[in-house]
């Protein structure tokens, strides 16, 4: 039993605990109050957060339901505000930003601050921040994956007043709105957001008049320290050392082939966790960079996955030693392009729960699949009135698998779990574009002793547009969701499109702007989970309940596990195991896999090409990355890939003789 | 007795059998442990009761198999026929986790494996033209497959049928020749709506329960006909009312959780009896406490609703919030030192510590005996409390680690649960607009009316009102509703384009079904009525506010007016000049049933004797207390603060400054 450190708190046990809810609980109210009243379908979905921060801008609390990527820049957006305005800070005033480069995410965050006065003293602030559907910039939805700076990006918003002492700014408003693609829907949520500062400004103001200001603004500390205490105790309970690992971008669109590195080295010492982040390259020319205020989100929402009981405010934040070197891929400056900041975000992420696996076994978990996200804009033709639409669309795929249990299927991305997707209907109705499939993909998970979550296709066909174009945001078609302590890679992600009466072509993870026609055919789907453990120790039995369920095939069962089945009866659904079968397949692939991580890759991709081998075989039995609609060779992402595979995966393999 | 109305409520530890006599309106009650089968503690109950049910003339009923059955996922073998490329609609759901963080914590799978659903050819598009159509041949194979797999009931889920149901009837049509005896269900005569998850998982509860509850009604009505009872049993639902099991077809998943309504019901009840249309029901049992809210009589409901997250049931529902606070809730220090209450509970095994059944962990029950607020003993003499182990818990595990005398702790840990508490209930009220002291608090459960008066003080609500008898006062709520029925169609269109003659036709199809359903359950015209309501919301926006309509709907202008009325209130805004559109139409079908009405006592001077004195810590002393008997008090009593009130199921504290009236229906009426 861990022993209690001395209480540390000036306010009474009742009282701190009181406050203690009561802060999370009014950033709960600001949510519903967002998620109730807003416009945008991206923040309708739950793309949004909430915070109280107090008098400096530090984080007192934030909403049980907010979002990972939000983490850890609500603090640094409110001192930007506090820094650009000093002593013009007044009672009746309303901020709005969304500057990355000033502790921001991305454009389309955009946050609405209120500081609120208890007897014309500055006592705290409250904050929403929602993810507008379209700050501008070249491309609808504000992703361009070709910019290289911000330019193109859209918006960006410095922090500026929307409301001056109590009279509206409908100038600034009008500003911001009228440079996006649906200026009614900007102002729609501006309101929404403005509307839930306001609840928290009520509801601190109730708590000063009970239990005194003094106490309250005692009570923002003491929450922080509490935090701060929780965490620092968990620390100096693992063991002191240096971990590190890497994990990849697929690629930089204006250099050569090859994989991207962010490498993450983590200290731990005593009660305190640094992260250097020394190595990872140089900003790359799309817009897959992060700025800081991402990067750090990543860094602490990838700790506090592994501390999921611990409330998140500033204290964490504390615990935290950050080392960047400027002008990388993780950080960012003005006016380096920094809209797909989550693809950084995520990859940090992975990389802490890969390191975090090996310091706390009893939550280890391979890497996820990698958020996803389908712009179509154009014209509708289906009526006579022509209007223009914007249909965005993102999927959920599978998570790592963990010790001694699978990994979790269809789940959001870890950018923000709490992130829904859309109803098809919903979609069918609104845009010209019909889903076709749009369900769970057999095999799609990374083999492991237990195999990672299931992901998923989703596919359809172009109705009447004009004008109508897509762009795609999403990554690891190379850097492929990777298994750890012995599991296998899952699957690599990208769009394939199907004009009508041609082939259908492979347009890979990334692209913008690129054209579609009534009649276009065309799917796309996520990764599985990475595996956790050989997949040879795999418990027979559950390979067959995973073949009967279709999560896995006949055929996968036993080139990844090595289990032999044999059909009973289809209709059924019966299945049965061939011991003898499954014990000597299993042996034969014990005894060659480490071979094939050897084999010449260009003979490997010729293989692919000329279909001797499928997907499956080339990524999780040969570690060989193509370009996936040509089956050309990568090589530099193969050796990086094959590397990799070296690190994860093989050392945890087991003999001949263990299967 | 003869002539009456019996009321019994299945929960998880106890059965309520609430019996109310027609001659006299006296109510009376019994409590025994829930048994294997709930059929035989119903019985049992009434049993306990003195009742022979040749003697009742209405048997209503709220019930937990079908909840139990979904959790425990102890359900019939079910099969989904799905479009084809839609398999896995209800595993997908919308892919959030209920706990964002803890990558450990799983959510609960379907109820429906993905073994058993199985896809069909056909599609129908967004405006409700078929596209495919039903290939017979296809759909006798698959009924050959699902007759060789012996399902026991299928759903059938297509997508867009809410615009169409054509392709879904039309299988169901093979399937009910090709399968006699197997009970199906369509999404779309569930629930016709748009969203396909929505509708898809509300169409898999129903087709999963259909069974349960057929079967469960079957032996129900056979084991009262044995023993005289001749009419319809009547069934809680969810939505507030009750049903027949004639209705049970498409609608079981409206008994998803039968019983959670009957609790806000009561609510609604005596709030209205004692003249506060708005009212706050708190029911606070052993491990949880279930918050209800009532404004202008009218019960708030929800679409947004489920029994596990990830499966939605979208029938209209009494928008009920259940925290995890409880008597049982268990007192514990984090390791950063703070001072937490629950939500983990002690339940009621092994129970609080001054049970004495090895649970050593301090709950409220052990603080509030601690503080003299409980007495000696529970349930009227058969749990004797035992105060020192109550002391030692309290001491070891709370008052020693944070440097406190006993007594300090223990008002702690109960000014931290109230505060909790009240944080729950702010979320479901005050956010919404409502106004606190607007409204009463009805306090019922076992231990609501020893918490009642300081969640009342901290909520800024000024009357708290104490029903009869607090541990049965859910079970009562079984006796107080009429049958219900919600039916919706989905209408989309812009409120500057909308037909208001249209409109009406609509709401006539729907009126026309309504008076069907309820005809053939008995209903005489003269007992039925109907409430139209509309959803809307400004176009572009995502969530929808129900707006009530008059009858025949003639004017979109006025719902217009009322929409903005209501988005003012409920979000503090209205946004002048923004487009309106119409999401939904609703009907609320009520068939009428005799009601239970509570026996009104003349009022008495006589002023009660306490039976006797205790010390009893209040928030900031402690003082000899007078101890009431609740039977002892009579209509028109009045005492003053403090005082503590003891009756077989509940005891409620009175602090000092607060006053007790006793009214003619024997509701205790706190003035905090």
């Amino acid at each position: 039993m861990t022993k209690l450190p001395a209480l540390g708190t000036t306010l009474d046990p009742v009282t701190f605990e009181v406050l203690r809810n009561a802060f999370v609980n009014i950033v709960d109210q600001m949510a519903e109050q967002v998620r109730r009243t807003c416009y945008s379908f991206v923040v309708y979905n739950r793309d949004f957060s909430n915070a109280l921060c107090d008098a400096e801008g530090n984080t007192v609390a934030q909403g049980n339901q907010d979002l990972a990527a939000h983490v850890g820049t609500l603090h640094y957006t409110c001192k930007a505000v506090i820094d650009e305005f000093g002593d013009d800070i007044h009672p009746g005033d309303v901020f709005l930003v969304n500057d990355p480069y000033a502790g921001g995410t991305h454009f389309n965050d955009t946050r609405v601050l209120l500081p609120i006065f208890v007897d014309g003293r500055l006592i705290a602030w409250s904050q929403a921040n929602g993810h507008w559907a379209d700050m501008g910039g070249s491309v609808p939805g504000s992703f361009d994956v070709s910019a290289r700076e911000m330019f193109k990006e859209g918006i960006r918003v410095p922090p500026v007043k929307i409301w001056r002492r109590g009279e509206y700014c409908g100038d600034v408003a009008r500003l911001v709105a009228k440079n996006t693609r649906d200026p009614d829907a900007i102002i729609g949520d501006m309101d929404a957001q403005t509307q839930a500062t306001r609840i928290a400004e009520r509801e601190i103001l109730r708590l000063c008049d009970k239990y005194g200001v003094e106490t309250i603004i005692t009570a923002f500390a003491e929450v922080q320290d509490y935090v701060e205490r929780a965490i620092r105790l968990r620390l100096s309970e693992l063991p002191d050392g240096s971990w590190e690992t890497v994990d990849f971008v697929d690629q930089d669109p204006a250099g050569q082939e090859g994989m991207i590195p962010i490498r993450v080295k983590l200290t731990i010492r005593g009660d305190e966790a640094e992260f250097d982040l020394s190595g990872s390259h140089p900003t790359i020319g799309s817009i897959y960079n992060c700025a800081f205020g991402g990067t750090f989100a990543g860094i602490v929402s990838g700790m506090k996955t592994f501390f999921p009981d611990v409330p998140l405010n500033a204290g964490l934040y504390r615990t935290v030693k950050v080392i960047v070197p400027d002008d990388t891929i993780v950080s960012a400056r003005w006016p380096v392009a920094v809209s797909g900041f989550v693809m950084g975000f995520e990859k940090i992420m992975n990389a802490i729960f890969e390191l975090f696996s090996a310091l706390m076994p009893e939550r280890a978990m391979a890497c996820a699949f990698n958020i996803e996200y389908l712009q179509t804009g154009g014209y509708d033709a289906r009526g006579d009135d022509r209007s223009y639409f914007m249909l965005y669309d993102w999927l959920s795929g599978g998570w790592g698998g963990r010790n001694g249990r699978d990994g979790l299927g269809v789940t959001a991305s870890c950018f923000g779990v709490g992130l829904m997707i859309q109803p098809v209907e919903g979609q069918e109705r609104l845009c010209p574009v019909r889903t076709d499939r749009f369900e769970i993909v057999t095999d799609s998970a990374g083999p492991g002793e237990w195999r990672g979550g299931v992901g998923l296709d989703k596919g359809g066909t172009i109705l009447d547009v004009e004008n109508c174009v897509f762009s795609y945001f999403c990554d690891r078609e190379r850097s492929i969701v990777w298994g750890i302590e012995g599991g296998l890679p899952a699957r690599p992600h990208g769009l394939w499109l199907e004009p009508p009466g041609e082939e259908a072509r492979f347009l890979g993870a990334v692209f913008s702007n690129v054209p579609v026609h009534t009649g276009a055919r065309f799917w796309r789907g996520t990764s599985g989970g990475g595996g956790y453990g050989d997949p040879l120790k795999r418990d027979p039995q559950r390979v067959l309940e995973d073949v009967v369920d279709d999560y896995v095939s006949v055929e996968r069962a036993r080139k990844d596990y090595g289990v032999v089945l044999k059909v009973i009866d289809e209709d059924l659904a019966e299945y049965e195991i061939d011991a003898t079968a499954t014990r000597a397949e299993r042996r034969r692939i014990a005894a060659q896999r480490k071979c094939w991580l050897e084999e010449d890759p260009q003979q490997v991709a010729e293989r692919f090409r000329t279909g001797q081998l499928d997907l499956y075989d080339v990524i999780r039995q040969y570690g060989v990355i193509c370009d996936w609609g040509t089956g050309e060779l990568l090589p530099n992402s193969t050796h990086a890939f094959r590397q990799m595979m070296k690190t994860r995966s093989v050392p945890h393999w087991a003999d001949e003789s263990d299967v | 007795m003869t002539n009456v109305r019996v009321a019994v409520d299945i929960g998880g530890t106890f059965t309520d059998v609430c019996v109310l006599d027609e001659t006299t309106n006296a109510l009376h009650i019994a409590k025994v442990p829930s048994s294997r089968d709930p059929i035989d503690a119903a019985l049992d109950g009434l049993d306990k009761a003195g009742i022979a049910l040749s003697d009742v003339t209405l048997f209503a009923h709220g019930t937990t198999v079908a909840t139990n059955a979904l959790i425990e996922r102890n359900l019939p073998h079910t099969a989904m026929v799905v479009t084809e490329g839609f398999r896995d609609v209800i595993e997908i759901g919308r892919s959030t986790k209920e706990d964002l963080w803890d990558a450990y914590r799983d959510n609960p799978p379907p109820y429906i494996r993905r073994r058993d659903r199985l896809p069909i050819a056909e599609r129908t598009d967004s405006s409700g033209r078929v596209e495919k159509p039903i290939d017979v041949a296809e759909a006798r194979t698959l009924a050959a497959k699902l007759r060789k797999r012996k399902y026991e009931a299928v759903a059938i889920c297509f997508m867009n049928s809410f615009a169409n149901m054509a392709n879904e009837q039309a299988l169901k049509a093979i399937l009910e020749e090709e399968l006699p005896g197997v009970a199906i269900s369509t999404s779309a005569e569930v629930l016709p709506e748009i969203f396909e998850h929505d509708r898809f998982s509300t169409a898999v509860v129903n087709a999963v329960l259909h069974p349960v509850i057929g079967a469960y009604t079957l032996r129900l009505q056979e084991r009262l006909k044995q023993g005289g009872y001749t009419s319809d049993v009547l069934l809680l639902h969810s939505g507030g009312g009750v049903m027949t099991p004639q209705g049970v077809g498409s609608q079981a998943a409206r008994l998803a959780s039968s019983g959670i309504a009957a609790g806000a019901i009561a609510n609604r009840y005596i709030g209205n009896l004692c003249g506060f249309p708005n009212s706050i029901g708190f029911d606070m049992g052993g491990t949880s406490t279930d918050v209800s809210l009532v404004w202008d009589s009218q019960m708030l409901t929800t679409r947004d609703w489920h029994i596990e997250h990830g499966h939605p049931i979208c029938f209209p529902s009494i928008d009920i919030k259940t925290i995890g606070a409880g008597g049982g809730s268990i007192a514990w220090i984090d390791e950063a030192g703070s001072l937490r209450n629950g939500p983990q509970s002690a339940g009621s095994i092994p129970g609080p510590a001054c049970y004495g059944r090895g649970g050593e962990n301090p709950t409220n029950t052990d603080a509030n005996l601690v503080l003299g607020r409980l007495g000696g003993d529970l349930v009227g003499g058969n749990l004797d409390l035992d105060l020192a182990r109550a002391t030692a818990a309290i001491e070891q595990k709370i008052a020693r680690p944070l440097g406190m005398d006993v007594k300090t702790a223990a008002r702690a840990i109960l000014n931290v649960a109230n505060a909790n508490t009240a944080d729950a209930i702010r979320l479901v009220s005050i956010m919404r607009g409502y106004d606190p002291r607007d409204f009463a608090l009805i306090a019922f459960g076992g231990a609501g009316p020893l918490h009642g008066v300081a969640l009342a003080t901290e909520l800024s609500i000024p009357t708290v009102i104490v029903p009869p008898h607090p541990g049965v006062t859910s079970a009562m709520g079984c006796l107080l509703v009429d049958i219900q029925h919600d039916l919706l169609t989905t209408y989309l269109v812009d409120t500057a384009q909308a037909d208001p003659q249209a409109i009406e036709a609509e709401f006539r199809l729907l009126e026309a079904e309504a008076h069907a359903r309820l005809t053939k359950e008995g209903v005489a015209g003269k007992d039925i009525i109907l409430k139209r309501t509309v959803d809307m919301r400004y176009s572009g926006q995502w969530r929808s506010l129900a707006v009530a309509v008059g009858t025949p709907f003639t004017s979109v202008q006025e719902a217009v007016d009322a929409f903005g009325a209501a988005h003012e209130r409920e979000y503090n805004y209205r946004r002048a000049g923004a487009g309106i559109e119409i999401f939904r139409l609703n009907l609320t079908a009520v068939g009428l049933t005799p009601k239970a009405e509570l026996a009104r006592h003349v009022a008495v001077t006589t002023r009660p004797e306490p039976r006797a004195w205790r010390r009893v810590g209040f928030d900031d002393n402690s003082l000899e207390t007078p101890i009431y008997w609740r039977d002892d008090l009579s209509s028109g009593t009045e005492l003053p603060g403090p005082a503590v009130i003891q009756q077989l199921d509940s005891t409620t504290l009175v602090p000092p400054g607060a006053t007790v009236t006793v009214d003619p229906w024997l509701n205790l009426a706190i003035t905090v």
